[in-house]
This record gives C-alpha cells, sequence and structure tokens, in this order.
C-alpha cells in the first residue's frame, strides 16, 4: 500500500509534467514547455521520493526521447517554432557518458579494494601513522576515511570505518565524549573526503558533466587542485571542533589493529591496478590521457583477470550510476528554455554575481540537507550554468565557479542522520543523537561554506579554464 | 515507510513487561507488538500483513496454553510471509526435542533462556533485525539507530547502498 505522501507526490507530478505542456506559457516554444514539464515532474519526484531516485531518472530519459527527440511523439512541423529536436541517441548516450564510464572505472577499483580487504589494510597503515594520542587518533580517522572516501564511495567508506572504530569505541568509558568524537569523525571524514576527486561522490560528476557539456573540460588532477586544499582546511577545522565539542577524558586511546595483507596473485594484481589508475588519473596533465579512458583500465583488465566476476557485477551501485545519468541527460533539455524561463521569475541584476553565488550554495546546502546531494546538484547546476549563459547576473558572473561552489555545498551538508548515508550509517554506533550530529554538521556547513565562497573568489580561478566565448 | 514490527508471544504478563521494557528503545523505529498465546498471535500477523507492513523478529515463549511456542514458530515458518521473519525462543523450560524441532524446521535465530539481561536481549534484537533486512533487501538508513553495526556495516562495505 502506497503512503498518502507517496501518492501526494505521484499525483503532483503528473500535473507538473502537464500544466506546461498543456498551458501556454509565455517566452517558451512548445519544446520549452515540454522540457519544463519533465524539470518539475523530476524534480517533484526527487523531492518527494514517491518513487526511488534513480528510477525517476531513467523515467527523465525516456520522457525526453518520447516527447523531445526527433522521434517525438508531440512534436512536428507545425509546432517546433525554430526547435531542432536531437536525434533521440542524444539522450541514451547520457548513460555511457565518460563521467559515467569514470565512475564505472571507481567502482571496479572500490569493488576490488574491497574484495582483497585493500580498504581496511590501507586504513591500519595509515592510522598505525597517527599514534595512540586520543586528539591524534581523531585527525587519523578523519584523514583515513576522508582519503578512501576520495575514491570509494561515502556511503561503503563510512560502513568500512564503523567496523574499524566500534573496538576503539568499546574500550571506552561509557561517558567519555570522546565516543561521540570518534564516531563523528567517520562521517565527516566521508562527506568531506568525498569532494577531493571526481569520483569520490556523484555530485562532483554532476557538475563536471555539465561542464563538459558546456565544452569546459576539467581534468582530474585540475579537480583535485581545486578541491584537495579547501577538503584539507575543513577536516582540519573539524578535527579541532570535534575535540572542543567532545572533549577527550581519556588522554589515550588503545589501537590493536593488524594488518594482514593479501598476498595472492589476484590481490597483489589488484594492488598494482588500483595504484596504477590512480597514478595515470592525478597526472593527467602530464601524459595528457583524459580520465575516462584510464578509467577503462581497471575495468577490461580486472573483468579479464577475474578480480571483478559476474557476481561482483551485481554488487555495483548501478542505482548511482542511472541517477547519474538522469540528471545529465535532465540538464540537456533544461537548456531548450526552461533553465531560462526559471532564473526569469526573479531579477537577478539587482544581487551582483557574489550574492548569486553565495545564494546558490545556500539553497544547494538547505535543499542537500534533506534530499539527496546528487538531486541537488541535478537541479542547481544547469540553473548556475544558464545564469551565466543568459547574462541574466552581468557578465561578470562565472558559472564554472558557481557550479563548483553548489557542488561542493552539497557535499558540505550534513547537518541530519537522513543528511546522508555515512551520517545514518554513524548512527549504528549508538553513540550518537541527532542533536550531536548537528552540532559538528553546523560547523563543517558553516567552515565549507565559508571557505568555499573565499576559495572560489581568490584561489579556484587559477585553476578552472577560462570562461567560453558567448555566442 | 513501510513498518517493521516486533512481535512478542508470552502468556505470562510479567514476562511479557519485561520484554517491552528492555526493548522500549527500539520502538523509535521498530513497534512491538504483544500476543498471550499462539492464536492472538496468528490474527496479530494476519492483521500487520493485511496493512502491508513486516514482521522482523518474533519473540516467543515456549510453554504456552493451547499451542506452544516451537509449534507456531514452525508454522509460522512454513508461511512465505513469515519465512523470513527472525525467529527467537524465550523459554527457561523447552527440552532438547522442542528445541531440536525448532532449529530445523523454524531456522530459530536464537535461544534466549530466562531470566536474561538487558543488554544480551537488545543485542539479539539488533542481530536478527539486521539479519531481517538484509533478507528482504529492505532500505537500512532509517533503521540504522539500533541495527547491528558489523553486520550492517559489512553489507554496505560489499555493496548494499551507494552515496545518494
Amino acid at each position: 500500500m502506497q503512503s498518502p505522501k507517496k501518492i501526494i507526490g505521484m499525483v503532483l507530478a503528473v500535473l507538473g509534467l502537464l500544466i506546461p505542456i498543456l498551458i501556454d506559457i509565455n517566452g517558451l516554444t512548445y519544446a520549452g514547455e515540454i522540457a519544463l514539464g519533465i524539470f518539475f515532474m523530476a524534480a517533484i519526484l526527487w523531492i518527494s521520493e514517491a518513487v526511488p531516485i534513480w528510477s525517476t531518472s531513467l523515467l527523465v530519459i525516456f520522457l525526453q526521447v518520447l516527447l523531445l527527440s526527433n522521434k517525438s511523439l508531440l512534436l512536428n512541423e507545425g509546432n517546433l517554432e525554430g526547435f531542432a529536436p536531437p536525434p533521440y541517441q542524444t539522450f541514451y548516450n547520457s548513460m555511457a557518458s565518460t563521467i559515467i564510464i569514470l565512475f564505472l572505472g571507481g567502482f571496479y577499483l572500490a569493488a576490488a579494494a574491497v574484495k582483497y580487504g585493500l580498504d581496511k589494510n590501507l586504513t591500519r597503515m595509515m592510522l598505525k601513522l597517527f599514534g595512540t594520542r586520543s586528539s591524534n587518533v581523531v585527525l587519523g580517522l578523519l584523514i583515513s576515511t576522508a582519503t578512501l572516501s576520495a575514491f570509494m564511495s561515502n556511503t561503503a567508506t563510512a560502513a568500512m570505518m564503523i567496523t574499524v572504530v566500534l573496538p576503539i569505541i568499546a574500550n571506552l568509558k561509557a561517558d567519555d565524549p570522546l565516543r561521540i568524537g570518534v564516531a563523528m569523525a567517520i562521517p565527516c571524514g566521508a562527506n568531506i573526503g568525498g569532494i577531493a576527486t571526481p569520483i569520490g561522490t556523484p555530485p562532483n560528476a554532476v557538475v563536471l558533466g555539465a561542464l563538459a557539456e558546456q565544452g569546459v573540460t576539467i581534468s582530474f588532477a585540475q579537480w583535485m587542485m581545486i578541491a584537495v586544499p579547501i577538503v584539507v582546511v575543513v577536516l582540519f577545522i573539524t578535527w579541532r571542533a570535534l575535540l572542543i565539542i567532545f572533549p577527550p577524558q581519556s588522554k589515550q586511546l588503545d589501537l590493536s589493529i593488524e594488518s594482514g595483507w593479501n598476498t595472492s596473485p589476484l590481490a597483489i594484481a589488484t594492488y598494482i591496478i588500483f595504484g596504477l589508475t590512480v597514478l595515470l588519473w592525478v597526472t593527467d596533465k602530464i601524459h595528457g590521457i583524459s580520465s575516462s579512458i584510464v578509467a577503462f583500465l581497471p575495468i577490461a583488465s580486472m573483468s579479464l583477470l577475474g578480480i571483478i566476476t559476474k557476481g561482483d557485477l551485481k554488487t555495483f551501485s548501478w542505482d548511482v550510476l542511472w541517477l547519474m545519468a538522469g540528471g545529465l541527460s535532465l540538464g540537456i533539455s533544461m537548456r531548450y528554455g526552461p533553465a531560462e524561463w526559471l532564473i526569469g521569475l526573479v531579477d537577478w541584476t539587482m544581487f551582483g554575481p557574489v550574492i548569486v553565488v553565495c545564494l546558490l550554495g545556500f539553497i544547494g546546502y538547505i535543499l542537500s540537507n534533506l534530499i539527496s546531494n546528487t538531486v541537488a546538484a541535478t537541479i542547481l547546476v544547469p540553473i548556475a550554468i544558464t545564469m551565466g549563459m543568459s547574462g541574466a547576473v552581468g557578465q561578470t558572473f562565472n558559472w564554472i565557479l558557481a557550479s563548483i561552489v553548489v557542488g561542493m555545498m552539497v557535499s558540505f551538508s550534513m547537518l541530519l542522520p537522513i543528511s546522508t548515508p555515512p551520517n545514518a550509517i554513524a548512527m549504528s554506533t549508538g553513540m550518537i543523537e541527532t542533536k550531536h550530529m548537528t552540532r559538528i554538521g553546523v560547523v563543517v556547513g558553516v567552515v565549507g561554506y565559508l571557505l568555499s565562497i573565499l576559495f572560489g573568489l581568490f584561489v579556484w580561478k587559477h585553476f578552472i579554464p577560462p570562461l567560453p566565448v558567448a555566442g | 515507510m513501510n513498518k517493521i514490527y516486533i512481535l512478542s508471544v508470552e502468556d505470562e504478563v510479567e514476562v511479557q513487561d519485561a520484554i517491552i521494557r528492555d526493548l522500549a528503545d527500539f520502538e523509535e523505529v521498530f513497534p512491538i507488538e504483544t500476543a498471550a498465546s499462539a492464536q492472538e498471535a496468528r490474527d496479530l500477523i494476519a492483521s500487520i500483513e493485511k496493512k502491508g507492513d513486516y514482521i522482523g523478529v518474533i519473540f516467543c515463549d515456549h510453554i504456552m496454553t493451547g499451542q506452544n511456542g516451537v509449534d507456531l514458530l514452525v508454522e509460522l515458518h512454513r508461511k512465505d510471509y513469515t519465512r523470513e521473519t527472525r525467529k527467537v525462543l524465550v523459554t527457561a523450560h523447552a527440552g532438547l526435542e522442542d528445541t531440536v524441532e525448532a532449529v530445523n524446521k523454524a531456522e530459530l535465530g536464537h535461544y534466549i533462556s530466562k531470566p536474561w539481561k538487558k543488554d544480551d536481549i537488545q543485542k539479539v534484537a539488533r542481530t536478527q533485525l539486521s539479519e531481517y533486512i538484509l533478507a528482504k533487501k529492505i532500505p537500512p538508513l532509517p533503521y540504522m539507530k539500533y541495527l547491528d553495526p558489523i553486520i550492517m556495516g559489512e553489507a554496505i562495505r560489499e555493496g548494499l547502498i551507494g552515496d545518494r
């Protein structure tokens, strides 16, 4: 039986689709009205979660093919109004776009790492470097979680780290606030660390995919140069905040962590392929091979060697790929008029470019605390891009920077257990109340917000490609 | 979100109260329902099934007036709706033969002997509810606070859910 909330979501979604199509909207072509309808429907379904978010993505692609392509059931010579419908393959192509392939490569690496225990062993190796002083251990947890979640999903990393910290927590006195600090270090590290690389978390891919659609390519290493410094600074401040909010009573922590490296031939092959892929990714400036081509190295070689088997493929988060693909595809039809129309509802010139970036980042932050980070980025990034392209905010508005700020802000959102899967997973330690999460979550959000605006204004402009000349 | 119930079948009021008290925290996400006999349990299960909700775990006494606990668990194990429901026998008096039958024919998840410690029964509930959620492929995140961190952590690490 469907809950009333879901039924309302579905009804609103159908209305959202139909009303723009049936009613003549000033300033939009018929195709633009269809595209706006698809956007409303998708946004309502994604926000209400009346159906699983990835299935909404597939519906978006299907409707775009059926209604907006050269095989459209609605468009004909008489109602095109100058619109040139794209081949229907355009929308399907988003399912195999370079950014999806890049992510698939990441999935291969992560699955192989889990299979051969590389994730756990790397964690233990990193943790050992930080010694046994409580405050240093918290830093070690933040950094090792962040490092892993830059290459694996934030969710899987958080889940793995929880199993690592449980024994530490169990050894502490029941009233030691350090227990909360240790437990909260995991979702903090996982959420923040996901920002560090293009494959760290899907919102990064949404930003990069949408920019690539506009001919703006940001390489793997280039993204890291933008993201790693802010990740490091936010992690450091989060560390100090954790120690202040949850002051440790025990000064030393007993860390009995033993690594047991798997030395079977396939495990060693995994280490080599993992290392080589990451090396090629971060050095793309030197050799010039694009990250999505490098991503096929693990895809092909791990399949051939039997490191990833048919059974392993079934454990992949295909839903995440479909979710991103639908988001990328929606971005295409947002340019048929809806984005510009939505922007036109407000006179942005009265704000000025910096305020608009702040506003976009803030909306992204609030939205993604309540709904999926990927969806929040999917809705906002095309709007940010169109704001720049249309000149609605003035010529000095840098939509590349605005998109990156939105992409980061959705990842800094961690106020509530429902905000991100790592937050929900941290609840399973039994150490955390929602109020603890909100306390440290506010720090991460505020610091992340201020820093991404500051970096955006003063630092990142040196690392991003120039704005394409309009026209 | 569909509800996942904890069911306690017990004919002694004091024991029933002890179970409810020890598992009271779980009611934040797992509502507890109680029945005083096998027949009452059957009716209750039918009404939960009708609502489209789940029964995650049954804590069942063995010696009760009417049908005994092991027979009830075996019967429930043969029904599709309650096959995956985790079954826990709570008793001081089940003989070896009955216990063996419960293990073999009802895939008994756990055996709690009276009296129990609060921590122990909570741990059993966490483990059994985690196993149920994994078996039924129910999205686990809303329930995490009362699930077993190791069981769920391993499953999520191995790809149960991704970023969103």
